[in-house]
């Protein structure tokens, strides 16, 4: 899959299929755009409180959940404190 | 890196496997293949909710119902290092045709003997395991 | 294949995807492969008020799976080379 070419050792966002949001940096990918993702952390939004990360390491995730792989502009990223962020989590996917 | 190397890595090393359900499952990995079906031991299974939760000997899991799987972060170097190993093997024998003494068939062929071990292994199990069919039938392919 | 073929003709066009998780993603279009799975560049959610999930990406790969429309930039796509193409492919299929 020639369209995930650039994002190896970027950080990028993830989001999957159930609706959570996984940044992390990406390790590798194949055809299927199963990912593996290192030094990982779920984002957990809600409206009553700011995000949360919560880590969770070395993940592989495999194809078929994935929604969106977004290249995070690092700078941008850290400019934005996470604590005063409310938002609704992101929707799952429905057919 | 390709996932499916990374995978490979993680046999016998413990992983976190969810489930597109929300299950998950906690074990060590026994053995994976390239549709990532994998076969963990000493496994703690527990509902989505959270709720309840089974120890199960041994489990097969088909790969096209998981979600994810958590492995130990130690394992990027680990596959990494093997890579570049693996790599510099390869230079060397196109270099020059003389291997040397550790180039011979079983270095040619590492995952072969793997296999074999592995296969011995699975024959053992399947006479003390319930889930007798889906082994067996794992080991004759 | 046809659908393939059009949307590389928009490569370095505006284009709006809306997903199935009800987001919608508006950017450049930069590349396409054999499932749709999209590149977009310089992007921007719909309704960022709404969705700051993605505040700090600025090109993301969207997998063909989970899209639900492209809203496509119409100066750009000839419908009657489209319709055309569609027939002669139907056809093409059909004799096979």
């Amino acid at each position: 899959m020639s369209s995930l070419q650039g994002y190896v050792d970027r950080r990028v966002l993830l989001i999957l299929q159930d609706g959570r949001a996984i940044v992390g940096t990406m390790a590798g990918y194949d055809q299927k755009s199963n990912v593996v993702l290192s030094d990982s952390k779920e984002r957990v939004y809600s409206i009553d409180e700011g995000v949360e990360e919560i880590p969770l390491g070395l993940y592989l995730v495999k194809g078929d959940m994935v929604v969106l792989i977004g290249e995070i502009d690092e700078v941008l990223d850290q400019a934005v404190d996470l604590a005063t962020v409310r938002a609704e989590p992101i929707m799952p996917i429905r057919y | 890196m390709l996932p499916l190397s990374l995978l490979n890595a993680a046999q016998n090393k413990p992983m976190l496997v969810e489930l597109k359900n929300g299950e998950t499952f906690n074990g060590h990995l026994v053995n994976c293949d390239n549709f990532m079906n994998i076969t963990l031991r000493e496994v703690y299974q527990t509902t989505a909710d959270g709720e309840r939760f089974w120890k199960l000997k041994e489990c097969y899991i088909r790969g096209s119902t998981i979600k994810y799987l958590r492995v130990p972060d130690t394992l990027l170097d680990a596959v990494k290092d093997e890579q570049n190993r693996a790599r510099d093997i390869g230079r060397g024998t196109r270099g020059a045709h003389n291997v040397g003494g550790r180039g011979g068939a079983s270095s040619q062929h590492p995952n072969f003997t793997t296999l074999r071990a592995l296969l011995s292994t699975y024959r053992t199990r399947t006479t003390t395991t319930r889930a007798r069919g889906t082994w067996r039938a794992y080991a004759w392919w | 294949m046809l659908i393939f073929s059009v949307f590389k003709t928009l490569t370095d066009q505006q284009v709006t995807v809306e997903l199935k998780n009800d987001l919608s993603i508006t950017g450049i279009l930069k590349s396409v492969d054999q499932f749709l799975n999209i590149r977009l560049d310089n992007i921007k959610v719909l309704d960022e008020g709404r969705h700051p999930h993605m505040m700090a990406v600025k090109n993301c790969f969207i997998r063909g799976s989970v899209v639900r429309y492209v809203q496509l930039p119409s100066e750009h796509v000839d419908t009657q080379l489209l319709e055309d193409a569609t027939r002669r492919e139907a056809l093409s299929q059909v004799k096979r």
